[in-house]
């Protein structure tokens, strides 16, 4: 997915826009800033600064500045849980756990080798049981009994998924099990920076009730969740963007930009394209 | 008709694209190359019989697709890159291997090497993995045994006058590599960490009196000319091997320099020097079991104590690294190690815990030994310099 987040002087959002990455990175850059520059009703030369982040941080051609995702998650939680210490985000693609003070990262640990402990993993098996991706939580809440997974690997956990339906195991069961894999795998890569409270829960999954609760039982404690906890990454880049041209004002300077122009900049040949 | 010939860093530059170049020249003109895979076979042993010792190194811009059919495929990446290359012909030139006892996944493949390409000439060390007494005795039996079988393989007996100015001729080449690591500690360092492992992988792939050459040319080049851009970061690299420029090039893209390393195209290679005892091979053991701080070595401290305090023992293990990172002047620890690299996986997490004990910042990346898998330990490096930065 790509997001973008603008926020005004005070760093309040004014304009969020998710969308499916796909694989013109270059141009869909252009078309969700595009959407937002609309939603804002600001022009794009109103624009101060831009931060790009996340795997296609290199890919925005009209970004000032590419920050990692890290460092820009860290700064998004901050902004609605000062006294965050521990986030861990879940995605699409990859699982990280972050050590935060202050809106600062101190330390984190990724997963991005392996679609086990990620969003990925969710999609694989929701569209094994024939649910969709949001469906999930609802579903696991009605468990009684959940089942334990045994396969660390994506493609062997759908192949247990199968045979335990075979064997007549609830659903809901099934669902409270894989909710229970992913949330244990994540718990175990984090525990690795010693999770102290308050943790935030971001990133696509933490919209997934069943996984938020497997994580608390995991982790022996409450975590948090924001009210948009896919935009966290692109809040933090844009938050991250204001306070360097605040602080290259205070040093009365101001931060060479590039030109704020949507060009037609695609990665691919497109058939037809004029 | 005389042939223009490059000097310096162009010449290791040359080198490192086509490493075999120069030692195929010397076989033609009746030279005989001894491979030797790790840091640990007695080179001072092969220049003293007059053998050229090349370094096996794999290749990670090379696809893997002949060793799979002869090694597990869940083992190091690195090892299973060098027996491809050699089963695509790659070593042929080679009139001989030295391997020795280094790591499991070593020593099984010596057993593959010798089945599979049947060198004319093959031979292991067991090289032991402690620094006790027994140990140093172990190893020096052992050398008797490789000095016999070099006796067989050039049919004379070891001189012990060359015998001594070879292991004099490989500390000379030490201590001017030292002296390279010298221009390291100014920021920003005269000669980056990419340079640096080229100047290396050129040396183990000469004769050392050639290599020396080289290197003092460096030294003279890298002293005149203009130093590279100064960075946020002075990164101190630990880990297993790096063969190949792909991943320094990666780090120093970003706002670091790499000023020091403990690695084995590095500081492991050259940071010692043998002492020279009444009988060479004293010298030559303490060396190559103590001197050389590789992980596949257990050390401890007091041996045969009951209780062992956790730090005094890190202290004792790691010690040296936090020395690298003062004399540098690192800022920033980036600990890296190939997937299956067991050696080097275990020590992870107490090395981390040491750094985090003395003060210094530390990323862990582990990686598959291939070019095209850098995007992401790229986002884990820029991470880390923005935590440090």
């Amino acid at each position: 997915m790509t997001k973008v987040v603008i926020v005004d002087d005070a760093g309040q959002v004014v304009s969020r826009v998710i969308s499916y990455t796909g694989a013109e990175h270059r141009h869909l850059a252009n078309k969700v800033m595009e959407e937002a520059l609309a939603q804002a009703n600001v022009p794009f030369a109103d624009l101060t600064y831009i931060v790009a982040t996340g795997y296609g941080r290199l890919n925005v051609p009209f970004a000032d500045r590419q920050i990692t995702e890290l460092t820009c998650h860290a700064r998004g939680v901050f902004s609605f849980c000062p006294t965050v210490k521990t986030a861990i985000d879940i995605g699409g693609q990859d699982a990280k756990g972050m050590k935060i003070s202050n809106g600062r990262l101190l330390d984190f640990v990724m997963n991005d080798k392996c679609a086990a402990g990620t969003g990925r993993f969710l999609e694989v098996i929701a569209e094994t049981l024939g649910f969709t991706l949001d469906d999930l939580g609802e579903v696991s809440l009605k468990s009684t009994q959940k089942i334990s997974i045994s396969s660390i690997c994506t493609v062997f956990a759908q192949q247990e998924v199968v045979s335990r339906l075979s064997e007549g195991i609830a659903v809901s069961d099934i669902v409270a099990g894989i909710h229970d894999a992913i949330a244990s795998r994540v718990a175990r890569m984090v525990q690795r920076l010693k999770v102290e409270p308050e943790v935030v829960f971001t990133g696509g999954v933490a919209r997934n009730i069943g996984v938020v609760k497997a994580l608390e039982d995991n982790l022996g404690m409450k975590v948090f969740i924001p009210g948009n906890p896919s935009l966290t990454g692109a809040l933090g880049a844009a938050l991250l963007g204001k306070e360097l041209v605040h602080k290259a004002a205070a040093r009365g300077e101001i931060l060479p930009t590039k030109e704020r122009r949507l060009g037609e900049a695609t990665f691919f040949q497109t058939v037809g394209n004029q | 008709m005389a042939v223009a010939v490059s000097k310096g860093l162009a010449r290791v530059k040359e080198i490192y694209q086509d490493r075999p170049r120069r030692v195929k020249e010397l076989k033609a003109q009746g030279k005989k190359v001894i491979g030797y895979q790790c840091v640990y076979p007695t080179l001072e042993m092969l220049t003293a019989f007059d053998l050229v010792p090349y370094r096996i190194l794999g290749d990670m811009q090379e696809p893997i697709t002949k060793a799979d059919a002869c090694l597990p495929t869940v083992v190091c990446p690195f090892i299973r890159s060098c027996l491809d290359l050699g089963l695509k012909g790659r070593y042929d030139f080679l009139d001989g291997v030295v391997f020795s006892h280094v790591c499991d996944v070593g020593e099984k493949t010596a057993h593959i090497w010798r089945i599979y390409l049947s060198p004319a000439y093959c031979h292991f060390i067991d090289v032991p993995h402690t620094t006790h007494k027994a140990a140093l005795e172990q190893l020096k039996e052992q050398l008797k045994e490789f000095r016999k079988t070099l006796e067989e393989l050039t049919g004379k007996k070891l001189n012990e006058a060359k015998f001594r100015e070879a292991i004099e001729a490989h500390n000379r080449q030490r201590a001017l590599v030292q002296a390279l690591y010298e221009l390291r500690k100014p920021d920003p360092p005269l000669i980056t960490g990419t340079e640096t492992i080229q100047v290396l992988m050129a040396l183990m792939s000469l004769p050392v009196e050639e290599g020396t050459q080289l290197l003092e040319e460096v030294l003279a080049e890298v002293k005149e000319r203009k130093p590279p851009a100064k960075k946020m970061a002075r990164v101190l690299l630990w880990g297993s091997i790096i063969d190949n420029v792909a991943l320094v090039e990666m780090i120093e893209s970003l706002d670091a320099n790499i000023v020091i390393d403990d690695t084995c195209v590095g500081t492991r290679a050259y940071f010692g020097h043998v002492a020279r005892t009444d009988d060479p091979l004293d010298g030559l053991v303490d060396y190559y079991l103590v001197q050389i701080k590789c992980p596949r070595t257990f050390r401890e401290t007091n041996t045969g104590a009951l209780k062992k305090d956790y730090y005094t023992d890190l202290e004792n293990r790691f010690g040296y690294l936090k020395e690298y990172a003062e004399q540098w002047h690192a800022n920033g620890v980036i600990l890296q190690s190939m997937k299956y690299c067991d050696i080097h996986g275990y020590e992870v997490p107490s090395m981390k815990d040491y750094l985090d004990h003395v003060g210094l910042p530390n990323v862990y990346l582990e990686h598959d030994y291939n070019k095209s898998a850098l995007a992401p330990l790229r986002t884990r490096v820029q991470a880390f310099l923005e935590v440090i930065g």
